[in-house]
């Protein structure tokens, strides 16, 4: 099970699993093969119907079919590689069942994650590797926490990989401002700010438009929509050239694709970028070998060993350091990073982040795309989530966590359930019905529909105001499973919680004018009733 | 490893200099008329055709890509040197021969860069079409009585050297030149190594790939200059099997078909081992019904010894 789905995206369901089988000599039982792939799904407890076709289902839905797949050829182990990369938390959770069924089932299985909190949720036994060899071989998960497992992935106390410098440079510049950028077919509509000296981090799911979201900033895919401003004026690069000139650099997302050139030595790929940018007909590797020199130094890698050495021989880390100091070498105004610690260990990461603290610092301005929730609310001053090709929110790091962002950046497949109960709320009782959370004295608001009689509650979603500023701040103050009245507002508030038992925030309904026979505890079993009965059908 | 190992490991053209060396002493041991004055000067002759076009075909393996259509392009455009000349005298037959050469490549490099079409399919089809216009343009006859200052071309000499090779090392070092001291040489590297890595890198992907065939197609037409030069007759038929010595060249000189290595050194040095091996068959007296056999066998010998010993550094 990899993150990235291999099945057969124009086959169905029931050949996708029964692929393997359909290599065997004889003909083809369909009805016999149909029954067993009825049969391993329900094992998994999951509903996919059979005759569809796998490029129409959803990540999720893939996920599970992959597995069956598995199951299938009778695997006693299976090895589940990053899986929830591309889910939901309602959806990652789901798979966790389908893997603890199977556990309770006698198969065995491996689990690779970076994200802890996922190893500690799921997993028996911790195995860790570091730098290619074990480290901590069969360690009783109970018995370890989270810094110390930590500790056993960096080698070393990281003091904290996040650490936050003093970042001096004036942040008043806005240096980009991107409005309603789409570029068919993943990005819809994407706006933010970047100014100098500001890390920006766009945070949301794998597939949720965020890499295209910097390839066309970069010149590298078409827009179709929207204006950039690069400083105030109009910029539309028509190639990575026309980008670079600019001042932009962009680190990108696979190194083995768009970033190493494996046949060059270290020396060149650090000059690759200045190849491209510096004009006239030779390479002019000269004017800048002091530079690179002192880069490679800053960035703790032996300029001896390294320089005419092939790129190959360094790990994941030295690569992408080499990838980053490309980039500095040109001095850019602008740095996008597209998953900047993928496939990096964690000491490394903790260099890298720091040097970008310190090139903010010095007053560029970064965009930082990650599926590391951890890494961006560590790492940016200010989160953009993205979710379907769109801005959903845009957010000071500090304000939010994990939990919250991963409902923000919920998929519309995923979100549509909860979408799909406000609606219901709305038209049966009227007001507007929310989707929000509470953390102390600041409301989150991830979903909102107004019935036909709305009473707006002064939140819209994406923004995540203080409770006073709110135009219910008596419910909010006191969340009560009942009516509270806020002036001619009435609120209803019921708190959601995932199957794991943990919070998913709180659903809450604001009337303007209570309806005949309105029974709060009636409406509250109606809420999580839906939520429940969307659980088993999903 | 020792030293003198690592380097000669390193360092492809070391190799192929043992190589070359190691074929001449063979040679030389075989056949006593190998070293004499004539054959030599023969032999540097015959390095020019197949060495002109053996320079364009190695830019284009470079990049990734292949160009089969070089000996019918070497045919069509010693048509278009002919006709010309008739028209305009030797320097406007040498222009225009030059520009169709050009042209044709030019069609190559855009179908293949900006149509997506396979470089060997696209090729494929200029190799077909090219040979049908050197039939359609000369009507199938061969072009004589051509202006006698082209064959002062293969005639003359300086220091006992002959101006043709003359002309081919100078080809090949401006060509040495531009591969290791030019942006546009480092850019047709890094195309064949990593082009999507060039193209984000703000190189000229699109520009130097087209470039690449040009530079193969007016290659092929300097080496119809030099061939009509040589024979002082043109045939529809001329430069037929020109693009297997020229790939064979450049795979034996050790770049690589999937683009990203090789060294325009290492393709002269096969150039030369190709020569010579046909030299030597003749001079052996192998039937000229066997020396197909022979060479395609070397080829692919050389090719594997040289995989096996380079071989664990591929990607």
């Amino acid at each position: 099970m990899t993150q990235e789905t291999s099945l057969a995206p124009d086959l169905s369901v029931v050949e996708n699993i029964m692929l393997p089988r359909l290599g065997a000599p004889g003909r083809l039982r369909w009805r016999a093969l149909r029954a067993e792939a009825r049969a391993l799904l329900g094992e998994l407890s999951a509903a996919v119907p059979l005759e569809s076709r796998v490029a129409d289902l959803s990540i999720a839905q893939r996920q599970l079919v992959e597995i069956a797949k598995a199951l299938a050829l009778a695997s006693r182990i299976l090895i589940f590689d990053e899986p929830t990369a591309s889910l939901s938390p309602h959806e990652s959770e789901r798979l966790f069942d389908s893997i603890r069924g199977l556990a309770v089932r006698g198969r065995g299985l491996i689990f690779v994650s970076h994200r802890l909190e996922e190893i500690f949720a799921v997993t028996d036994r911790i195995t860790v590797l570091r730098e290619g060899a074990v480290v901590a071989d069969g360690v009783p998960t109970k018995s370890l926490t989270q810094p110390e497992l930590v500790r056993l992935m960096a080698g070393r106390d990281v003091a904290d990989i996040y650490a936050r410098t003093a970042n001096d440079a004036p942040r008043s510049e806005v240096v980009l401002d991107v409005r309603n950028l789409a570029a068919a077919p993943r990005v819809r509509d994407i706006s933010f700010q970047v100014r100098r000296g500001e890390i920006v981090g766009l945070a949301g799911l794998v597939g949720a438009g965020r890499s295209e979201t910097l390839e066309t900033l970069f010149g590298l895919r078409r827009r179709t929509g929207g204006t950039v401003l690069l400083d105030g004026a109009e910029f539309r690069p028509r190639s990575p050239r026309d980008a670079i000139r600019a001042g932009i650099g962009f680190v990108p997302e696979d190194r083995r694709v768009q970033g190493i050139v494996p046949d060059f030595s270290v020396r060149e790929n650090l000059m690759l970028a200045h190849l491209g940018a510096h004009a006239g007909p030779a390479l002019g590797y000269g004017e800048r070998a002091d530079a690179a020199t002192a880069l490679l130094d800053r960035l703790e890698l032996p300029r001896r060993r390294v320089l005419d050495a092939s790129m190959l021989n360094f790990s994941g880390g030295m690569q992408q350091k080499i990838i980053l100091a490309r980039w500095l070498l040109l001095e850019p105004r602008l740095l996008l990073l597209d998953e900047p610690t993928r496939g990096v260990d964690i000491a490394t990461r903790s260099s890298i982040y720091s040097l970008l603290r310190r090139v903010a610092s010095e007053g560029v301005a970064c965009v930082v795309v990650s599926s590391d929730f951890e890494e961006v609310i560590g790492l940016a001053d200010r989160i953009v989530v993205v979710s379907d090709g769109a801005t959903v929110t845009d957010i000071p790091a500090v304000l939010v966590d994990i939990e919250k962002l991963a409902m923000f950046a919920a998929p519309r497949s995923s979100a549509e359930r909860t979408h799909t109960i406000l609606e219901t709320l709305a038209a049966t009782h009227g007001g507007t019905a929310t989707w929000i959370d509470l953390d102390g004295p600041r409301l989150f608001c991830f979903d909102r529909v107004d019935g036909p009689a709305p009473a707006d509650p002064g939140f819209a979603p994406g923004s995540f105001p203080e409770i006073g500023e709110t135009r219910i701040p008596g419910a909010l103050a006191a969340p009560a499973e009942t009516l509270t009245g806020d002036g001619p507002l009435q609120t209803l508030l019921v708190p959601v919680h995932g199957r794991r038992g943990h919070r998913l925030g709180l659903v809450a309904l604001t009337l303007s004018r209570v309806p005949a026979g309105f029974d709060p505890s009636a409406v509250r079993q109606q809420i999580l009733h839906a939520l429940a009965s969307h659980d088993e059908a999903a | 490893m020792k030293p003198v190992l690592r380097l000669l490991a390193n360092q492809i053209e070391l190799r192929m200099l043992l190589v070359v060396v190691a074929v001449m002493a063979v040679l030389s041991f075989i056949s006593p008329y190998f070293f004499t004055a004539s054959n030599i000067s023969n032999l540097m002759d015959q390095s020019v055709v197949i060495g002109m076009v053996a320079l364009g075909q190695t830019l284009v393996i470079l990049i990734g890509g292949i160009d089969l259509s070089v000996g019918s392009l070497a045919g069509v455009t010693g048509i278009v040197l002919g006709l010309a000349c008739h028209q305009s005298g030797l320097a406007g037959g040498v222009v225009a021969c030059l520009a169709a050469g050009g042209l044709a490549g030019l069609f190559n490099g855009l179908v293949i860069t900006y149509g997506g079409v396979a470089a060997f399919v696209v090729t494929l089809g200029t190799m077909s079409i090219g040979r049908s216009l050197a039939y359609v343009f000369s009507g199938a006859s061969s072009i004589s009585d051509l202006p006698p200052a082209l064959g002062n071309l293969s005639a003359g000499t300086v220091a006992g050297i002959p101006v043709d090779f003359l002309c081919l090392l100078a080809a090949y070092a401006v060509c040495f030149v531009f591969l290791t001291y030019a942006k546009g040489g480092r850019t047709l590297y890094a195309i064949g190594s990593n082009a999507e890595a060039a193209r984000v890198a703000g190189l000229s992907v699109a520009l130097w790939s087209v470039l690449a065939y040009v530079v193969s197609g007016v290659m092929s037409a300097v080496a119809a200059i030099f061939l009509a030069s040589k024979i002082f007759s043109i045939d529809p038929i001329g430069g037929s099997g020109l693009e297997l010595d020229a790939i064979a060249a450049t795979v034996i000189g050790g770049a690589s078909l999937f683009g990203g290595r090789g060294s325009i050194v290492g393709t002269l040095f096969g150039v030369f081992i190709m020569v010579f091996i046909r030299n030597g068959l003749n001079l052996l007296n192998v039937s000229p019904y066997w020396q197909g056999t022979a060479i395609g066998g070397i080829i692919i010998a050389a090719v594997l010894i040289e995989r096996l010993l380079s071989g664990t550094r591929r990607r």
